[in-house]
Order: structure tokens, then C-alpha cells, then sequence
């Protein structure tokens, strides 16, 4: 009797969890998507959501410099963690972005892509799934092999670390706006090794943390990135780059 | 069955190879003048990357071409072209600027002068095999052979007399850095490359920016034309190309301006709304994604200041 109960529950179980998982349909071909699945999200659960949004153009004009936005506002408040990657990318992985306090799950940025690919964005909420939103891009491609526009402009290295940015109002909340000068080597180019700026953290005047990034070298060089806040008052950006040097910029 | 469609398809590969055939029809519109119109379309496999207008002008001297088109058969057609309406030699190319759909066909004219401003030989030495390359991808097979080949004559602004037309030429800067029109004061044909558009949405990539642009077409619209030629586009003897080009570049800068203010982001810019007034215009989508990725870093950076703790 004991031992039919449990097999009835095991079975049920096993229902739920199939339940559970159905991910639906992949909106965008790929065939790099089960490995990606296995790689960032560690086969936790996932759905293809359309309510996360990824935006792009429908081609890349300029391979070193485009811009796509990720929208999970549709989960606002429920988001602990944004992934993004371009699928057919030699480097893929673009971000990891932890919207903490204030900080809108959403998120501009640009990128390097190499090939016409698929673009991915999964927004983990706080239930543990992971929600995903893709997009397509088409591209003449090399992106990501070709040389820097930075390192032409003689005296890069005394602008480095040099942040533009602003504060624009939207209605109840409002968008920073930052362009940080870094070359955001990538690796990829002959004789130039890896030199980028991997760690971004936003806080508040009293040093409070309104969001945690990690970049990686899909970023674009001279990285733009835009986040929405809601609130107003001074925020602090930290940026660190793989070799240690610390650069910070204080938006008003 | 497969067999027989395989067959089918070997039979009609030649035959497809066959028709790449640009049927180029010079039009005569003023006295000894003639155009090439081409297609509002963008550059793709249907069209062999016959977008773009060129024109002939037969002076008693011999045959000036006015930019030579998007490949070395197209450069070949253009001379067949001109041979089946003329008997007299060309003897001159101007190119109005160094991208490849105008310049590309300089191959079939390697035994004439072809004369350009500095600024466009630089432009084709520094960025033409890539602006090539770019269009094979575009256009295929149509291509086959193309080279780039620079010019070999550098022109000076001023009056260039050939063979009974004074040929006014101005050099301006507004849609690559190195523009170049033609003003032919017996006829009043103005050739203005790609200065103006007309029914086709500017390219605006290598501009060094919209309000010189907008200058540049002040200067020309104040010269005394009868007949105008845009570099994409049909032909008017009315202001109506200038009109459309203004509106719409101011329109653009308008665009941009406004949304670095608000600090939009590319994407938002890219899906704002194209006004009513341009729906006769092809590829506005395509060429305001263009023009965004390449002007708006310039028009944002202004609205932003230096943040960083020094």
C-alpha cells in the first residue's frame, strides 16, 4: 500500500516536473541552443518567453557597434538575473546583470557580432525559471576580428577609463547613460592580447547597491551601456577592467 | 522526375547566366545629353546593382561619361551604349564620388582620362576594394571580374571646357567629404551625384555631417540649372529634388537631435515613426537604420559630459 502511494507520487511528480519544463517553441533556428541551455542556465528550468523582449536591428550596419536592448519589464520585480549572448559568436557571452535595488530590468548595450546569429536573453525570476528571449541579426560580419578603432587614436591610453555620461528624465524614472573609453580587447585580433573591463557596480550616495554587471569581450570597444533607474539623487559607477585598474564616475 | 528537373536546372543555368544583361537605354534630355537611369531598388541579385543614375554628354570634342556604375559589365554596357548613339570617342570620365555603385565601372574606361577630386581618390584608394567586396556580396555574379581602378586625373574646381561645354565644377563635401557636380552651362544640366536624391532615401554613412549637407544644397539649388539629375533617382526640371532631399535631411537631423536629448537609444530610434509625407520614397526603414548606427554616437555625445572621477 506504502510502496504504491509513493510510486503514485513519484509518477505525479514526474508529471509536474515535465509540466513544469515545457520550455514551448524555440522562436529563432539555432543549433547552438541546447549547449548554451547546458552551459549558462545548468539545465534549470526555462521557458521561451515573448515577453522578454531582445531588440536589434534586423542587420548589422556596423559589426563592431550594435545596439541591443533587453527588456524584462514585464517581470519587474520578480527579476534576480539577466544573461545575454550572441549564439554564433566566436566569444559569446555579453552580460550578466543583477538589477538590484531601483534598477529596472532593462538594459542597452553594445556589441561585437561576428556572423549573422541569434541573440539570447534570459531573465531569471525569482520562482527559479529562467525566461528567455531571442531575436535574430543578420551581418556581413567580422566584428569581433576586426582590428580596434580605439588603438588608432594616438594617446588612447590617457583617455582610458575617461567616462561620458548623463542622467535623462522618462517619466517616473529615469536613464543613465554611459560611454566608457576602453579598447575591450578582445583577444581576437593578431598580437593584441585579452584587455577589457569585466566588472561594472551601481550604487547610491550612501553606497547602497543598485546593480551588479559583468561584461564580457562581446561588448563593443568604448562600451555604451544605458540602464533605467527609478528615483532620483547621485549614482556611482565602479568599473574594473581584467588587468585591476579601477575607474569610477559619479552621475549627478 | 528528379532526374529530369536536374537537367532542367542545368539547362537553365546558362540561360540565367546568359540574361545578366543590364538593357542600359540611354535617354536623351537635353542637347547632345543623355542619362542611365537606374533603379530606386537597393543593390541585390535582380537587379546587378543598377541603382544608380549615369549620364553621357557627346561634345564636338569627344564623349564626357558622368560616373561609370556599379561594375566592370556595367561599365561595359555603358560603352555599348554610348557607341550605338555616338560615333565620336569618349574621351573623359568625372566621377562625382568614390562609392562603388558610381565608380566601379572605370574598368571598360581604362584608356580614357578619368578625372576626380583628390578627396575621392583618397576615399577609393583607402576604402575601395572593401566597398567592392561589399557589393559582390550584394550583387553576386553581376561583379564578376570588377576591380577597383582610381582615377587618374585629379580635378580642380572651376570651368573645365570640353568640346563647346563649359562644365562648371563645384566641389562639395556634404554626402561623402568629396562631392563633386557638374553644371553643363550650354544645357543647363545640373549632375548633381549624390547631392540629391529623388523617390530614394539618402545614404547617409560616410557624411561628415547632416548641416553640411544641407549648406552644399544651398549652394547648388543657387545655380543656374535647368535640368536636374540626382545621383538615385528620376529626373525633374523642377526644385522638387531639392525640396525632398532638405526635408528630409532636416527631418533627420531633427530626429537625432531630439532623441540624444531625451537619450534615446539606437533601437527606439531606429522604430520611430517615418512621416507620411516621405511614403513615396523607397528603402526609408532600411536607410534611417543605416544613418542612426553611423551619426547618432556623434549627435549623443554631445548630451553627455564628462562623469569620470579624475
Amino acid at each position: 500500500m506504502n510502496r504504491c502511494r509513493v510510486a503514485a507520487w513519484l509518477v505525479l511528480l514526474v508529471c509536474f516536473d515535465a509540466f513544469a519544463i515545457d520550455p514551448g517553441k524555440d522562436p529563432v533556428p539555432s543549433v547552438m541552443w541546447s549547449f548554451f541551455q547546458q552551459k549558462f542556465l545548468n539545465g534549470q528550468p526555462y521557458v521561451f518567453d515573448d515577453k522578454i523582449l531582445v531588440r536589434a536591428p534586423p542587420f548589422a550596419e556596423d559589426a563592431r557597434q550594435v545596439p541591443i536592448e533587453i527588456d524584462a519589464r514585464a517581470y519587474q520585480g520578480q527579476v534576480v538575473r539577466i544573461l545575454a549572448w550572441a549564439e554564433l559568436n566566436p566569444l559569446p557571452q555579453i552580460v550578466d546583470f543583477e538589477p538590484l535595488d531601483r534598477v529596472q530590468p532593462w538594459l542597452s548595450i553594445r556589441i561585437r557580432i561576428e556572423q549573422a546569429t541569434p541573440l539570447r536573453a534570459a531573465a531569471l525570476t525569482r520562482d527559479g525559471v529562467w525566461h528567455i528571449g531571442s531575436t535574430t541579426i543578420e551581418a556581413a560580419g567580422g566584428g569581433c576580428t576586426a582590428p580596434s578603432v580605439v588603438r588608432t587614436q594616438p594617446g588612447w591610453e590617457e583617455h582610458l577609463g575617461e567616462v561620458l555620461g548623463a542622467r535623462f528624465p522618462r517619466g517616473d524614472y529615469s536613464r543613465l547613460r554611459v560611454q566608457v573609453s576602453h579598447p575591450m580587447d578582445n583577444g581576437m585580433v593578431s598580437g593584441i592580447p585579452e584587455f577589457y573591463l569585466d566588472q561594472a557596480q551601481l550604487t547610491d550616495a550612501s553606497g547602497t547597491l543598485l546593480a551588479r554587471l559583468q561584461l564580457f569581450p562581446a561588448v563593443s570597444e568604448n562600451p555604451t551601456l544605458s540602464l533605467d533607474i527609478q528615483g532620483a539623487g547621485e549614482t556611482r559607477l565602479s568599473l574594473r577592467d581584467i588587468s585591476g585598474n579601477p575607474f569610477s564616475a559619479v552621475i549627478p | 522526375m528528379r532526374r529530369l528537373s536536374l537537367l532542367w536546372l542545368l539547362l537553365l543555368a546558362p540561360a540565367a547566366l546568359a540574361d545578366m544583361d543590364y538593357h542600359l537605354q540611354p535617354r536623351q534630355i537635353a542637347e547632345g545629353t543623355y542619362l542611365l537611369e537606374g533603379s530606386t531598388e537597393n543593390f541585390a541579385r535582380s537587379n546587378g546593382g543598377n541603382i544608380v543614375n549615369t549620364g553621357f554628354i557627346i561634345t564636338d570634342s569627344g564623349v564626357v561619361v558622368i560616373d561609370t556604375g556599379p561594375s566592370h559589365r556595367y561599365g561595359e554596357a555603358l560603352r555599348k551604349a554610348i557607341a550605338a548613339v555616338t560615333d565620336k570617342p569618349v574621351i573623359q570620365v568625372l566621377l562625382t564620388h568614390h562609392h562603388p555603385d558610381h565608380v566601379l565601372g572605370n574598368q571598360a574606361f581604362a584608356d580614357v582620362a578619368i578625372g576626380a577630386l583628390a578627396g575621392t581618390t583618397a576615399q577609393m584608394r583607402a576604402h575601395g576594394d572593401a566597398l567592392a567586396e561589399n557589393l559582390y556580396r550584394m550583387v553576386g555574379d553581376w561583379m564578376r571580374g570588377t576591380e577597383t581602378v582610381l582615377p587618374t586625373q585629379v580635378l580642380q574646381t572651376g570651368v573645365l571646357e570640353i568640346g563647346g561645354h563649359p562644365l562648371r565644377l563645384l566641389a562639395l563635401a556634404g554626402h561623402t567629404g568629396s562631392d563633386l557636380t557638374i553644371l553643363d552651362e550650354r544645357t543647363g544640366v545640373l549632375f548633381a551625384g549624390d547631392l540629391l536624391f529623388y523617390q530614394r532615401a539618402l545614404t547617409t554613412p560616410d557624411s561628415p555631417g547632416l548641416q553640411v549637407w544641407l549648406a552644399d544644397l544651398e549652394r547648388l539649388q543657387a545655380l543656374p540649372w535647368k535640368l536636374l539629375v540626382p545621383g538615385h533617382g528620376p529626373l525633374a526640371s523642377d526644385a522638387s529634388p531639392f525640396e525632398q532631399t532638405r526635408d528630409y535631411l532636416t527631418w533627420l537631423d531633427a530626429l537625432l537631435r531630439e532623441g540624444a536629448v531625451q537619450g534615446q537609444d539606437m533601437n527606439e530610434l531606429i522604430a520611430s515613426p517615418i512621416p507620411a509625407r516621405f511614403g513615396s520614397i523607397s528603402l526609408t526603414r532600411y536607410e534611417l537604420i543605416r544613418s542612426v548606427s553611423h551619426l547618432y554616437p556623434a549627435y549623443e555625445r554631445v548630451r553627455m559630459a564628462r562623469v569620470d572621477e579624475r
